[in-house]
């Protein structure tokens, strides 16, 4: 009980310590505040007007295409000299420093984004992956793991940030084919597998708050996919038993229980990193109870995004409605979980919800401004809204290119197979 | 038979050529309930499905007085015998309640005490909804029967919003299905399930909806006579707990559903040809 609520008065520090240092940006650059008012009026205005009804988001307003290459735009234009990511450009404060876990899995991205386009932009991107790479292998810790936090100083490892950066290095590996990536790889995943307790779970020191947690369902994903690049089994075993744990906190409602994050509320982000990781476990490893599982949630986000038009940035348990906010990065992975549960079943209303979800987080991305801030994608809609309020933030960009690229590629081979059948 | 017609709009084609149609089989509604037409909930609606540029040509084509003699200003070509009034077309509610003689009350929403009231004043034996509020169990009660409802696609495999286009994209044959309205959507007992067999002379999927909504028109005068014939009982569907709901399809979709109907349309007319 005193340890929990220690921790729910560390958090509460922590957050209003973040908060303190960002708002002195605005001092140390005033040219910001314009930005900001600028920012803060169109969002209560658009709040204010936005009417949703039976029909929105059932049309196209923006093209795909347009909007994906703004949103790598926005990644490329953020990578800093250290060819690391930053978590985030404030309104109040810039760009943050370059952050070890959104680097890691936004590798993917830039190389899904490099097969796409044309070539020299393929090329620009790839050498951006690259750099991300080469950047992250400078931080790996002796014992295989990746350090938490913004600064590579910070040298905790983290299981979940490992996890994260894993996917990265497994997918640089698959595409250049470098052995040192491979080892290094390896080196993390071996790091993960010692440290798994018993139960399947990662708890303690290099666990978030020392608790164990649901959504790192996606640390299994990223061992899946390790297992498949290096052929040992025992990376999968690792996973199989993790999301073994994680489902056992799957609810009768769908609800899959034990985030477990004190001092937060439940944002959407979360509920859909424990859903993704389960997802994309069960179709990595032919587990169609861990499909259905995933599903099960997915489709009732699903009902509540087709009836009300939104979903709110925060639930309570058994999805009880939470804090009355967007919060866009959890809706641009609720797309990606529809759009994979569309490939793994052929139910076309997971590509409709999908497809008009992506139109309204298209309708989101802002055309002008400053870099940091034109093609990118904000914490909360409003910007004000309590998940990362007043940024513009880089895992939101790589989850919605994520949807739009997924969008692409499943809306093509529908139409390739209706014109072949 | 006592029956009252539930309309979304004093200006619903749909619900005027219903209640015409409904006079024409000797069934005169008792009275019809009509949300208002300019609310801005049904604005916006109308907005989004339609766009700006087909609702204010709908607007127009209603409200201009020169046209107000003139045919060929329905949206829906085949509800124009329906509408059709000597050398008239019926262009709102209130004409055709004008020519058949039955009262027409708007209400905010059809499920407020205004409309229940009115609607126990009435005493229906049954309602007809052609469109408008998700209705709620107060007003479900009221008439004898019950409110029935034309659903655009066979139930109980598509429930829900874009039913023809859903059928299309599911492999479902298209159809039309008279059931009663309950609390669930479009899970309550049907009285007549049809398949729907004019699609292959469909040239689009507006066209498609167009003769679906006539075809569900004259199934509803179907059902409504055999209800009061006594020779007719509804059927409670089978797979209530299957979650077989459809939501409103987004236009990339419908442009598939749309290739799909022109791609059946295309084989039935090669067929045809061979024969």
């Amino acid at each position: 009980m005193s340890r929990s609520s220690s921790q729910d008065g560390r958090a509460a520090t922590d957050r209003t310590s973040k908060a303190l240092n960002e708002a002195a940006g605005l001092l140390r650059g005033p040219h910001r505040i314009f930005p900001l008012l600028l920012k803060l009026t169109s969002d209560g205005v658009r709040k204010k007007f936005q009417q949703q009804h039976l029909y929105s988001y059932a049309s196209t307003a923006r093209p795909t295409a347009e909007s994906l290459q703004s949103l790598i735009r926005w990644i490329i234009n953020a990578q800093r000299s250290d060819g690391g990511i930053p978590a985030f450009y404030s309104l109040l404060s810039g760009y943050s420093e370059s952050y070890p876990e959104v680097t890691g899995y936004i590798i993917p991205t830039l190389y899904d984004f490099a097969h796409l386009a044309g070539d020299q932009d393929a090329l620009h991107t790839a050498e951006r992956a690259t750099r991300a790479t080469r950047w992250l292998l400078s931080l790996q810790m002796p014992s295989g793991a990746f350090p938490s936090g913004l600064r590579a100083g910070d040298a905790q490892p983290s299981v979940f940030n490992t996890g994260q950066i894993l996917q990265g290095l497994v997918r640089a590996y698959a595409e250049t084919k470098d052995n040192g990536i491979l080892t290094c790889a390896i080196a993390a995943g071996d790091w993960l597998t010692k440290i798994q307790q018993a139960d399947g779970s990662w708890s303690g020191p290099g666990a978030y708050q020392e608790a164990a947690h649901t959504y790192y369902s996606m640390v299994s994903w990223a061992l899946v996919q390790l297992c498949d690049s290096a052929g040992v089994n025992r990376y999968a075993i690792a996973a199989d038993k993790n999301i073994d744990w994680a489902l056992t906190h799957a609810k009768s409602s769908g609800w899959i229980d034990g985030i477990n994050l004190r001092g937060y509320p439940t944002f959407l982000h979360f509920i859909a990193y424990a859903i993704q990781g389960v997802l994309e476990c069960g179709i990595l490893r032919r587990r169609n109870d861990w499909i259905l599982a995933a599903s099960k949630p997915a489709w009732l986000l699903l009902r509540k995004f087709e009836t009300t038009k939104r979903l709110l940035g925060t639930y309570e348990p058994d999805f009880r409605s939470g804090r009355n906010f967007t919060c866009v990065t959890g809706n641009g992975q609720m797309s990606c979980v529809w759009l994979r549960l569309f490939e793994a079943t052929d139910d076309l209303r997971y590509l409709n919800a999908a497809l008009k979800m992506n139109e309204m987080l298209k309708q989101l991305l802002p055309v002008r401004g400053r870099r940091g801030v034109v093609g990118g994608v904000a914490g909360s809609y409003p910007i004000w809204g309590a998940y990362q309020p007043l940024r513009y933030i880089s895992w939101g960009c790589k989850f919605l290119a994520d949807a739009l690229t997924l969008e692409g590629r499943l809306t093509r081979s529908f139409e390739a197979s209706e014109c072949a059948s | 038979m006592r029956i009252v017609v539930l309309c979304s709009s004093p200006y619903s084609e749909t619900g005027c050529a219903m209640a015409a149609r409904l006079a024409q089989l000797g069934h005169t509604p008792v009275g019809a309930i009509t949300l208002p037409s300019w609310d801005r909930a049904t604005l916006v609606r109308k907005l989004g499905q339609w766009g700006f540029r087909d609702s204010a040509r709908y607007a127009w084509s209603k409200l201009s007085p020169a046209k107000a003699t003139t045919r060929k200003q329905t949206r829906n070509p085949y509800l124009e015998t329906a509408l059709g009034h000597g050398n008239k077309i019926f262009r709102n509610l209130h004409d055709v309640a004008g020519a058949h003689g039955f009262p027409v009350v708007v209400c905010a929403s059809q499920n407020s005490r205004k409309a229940i009231a009115q609607m126990r004043q009435w005493a229906p034996d049954l309602a007809i909804f052609t469109g408008g509020d998700i209705l709620r169990k107060p007003l479900l009660e009221t008439p004898r029967l019950g409110v029935i409802n034309a659903h655009l696609a066979l139930l109980p495999e598509i429930r829900g919003m874009s039913s023809p286009e859903w059928s299309l994209l599911r492999g479902v044959p298209l159809g039309v299905t008279i059931h009663f309205i309950d609390a669930g959507i479009d899970t309550g007992p049907i009285l007549l399930r049809r398949e729907f067999q004019g699609a292959a002379e469909c040239e689009s999927m507006t066209d498609l909806r167009n003769r679906m909504i006539a075809y569900g028109i004259e199934l509803v005068g179907e059902a409504v006579a055999a209800l009061d014939q006594g020779t007719i009982s509804a059927v409670a569907q089978s797979d209530r707990e299957k979650d077989n709901q459809f939501f409103v399809m987004h236009e990339w979709l419908k442009t598939q559903a749309a290739r799909r109907l022109n791609k059946n349309s295309l084989a039935t007319a090669t067929s045809k040809t061979d024969e």
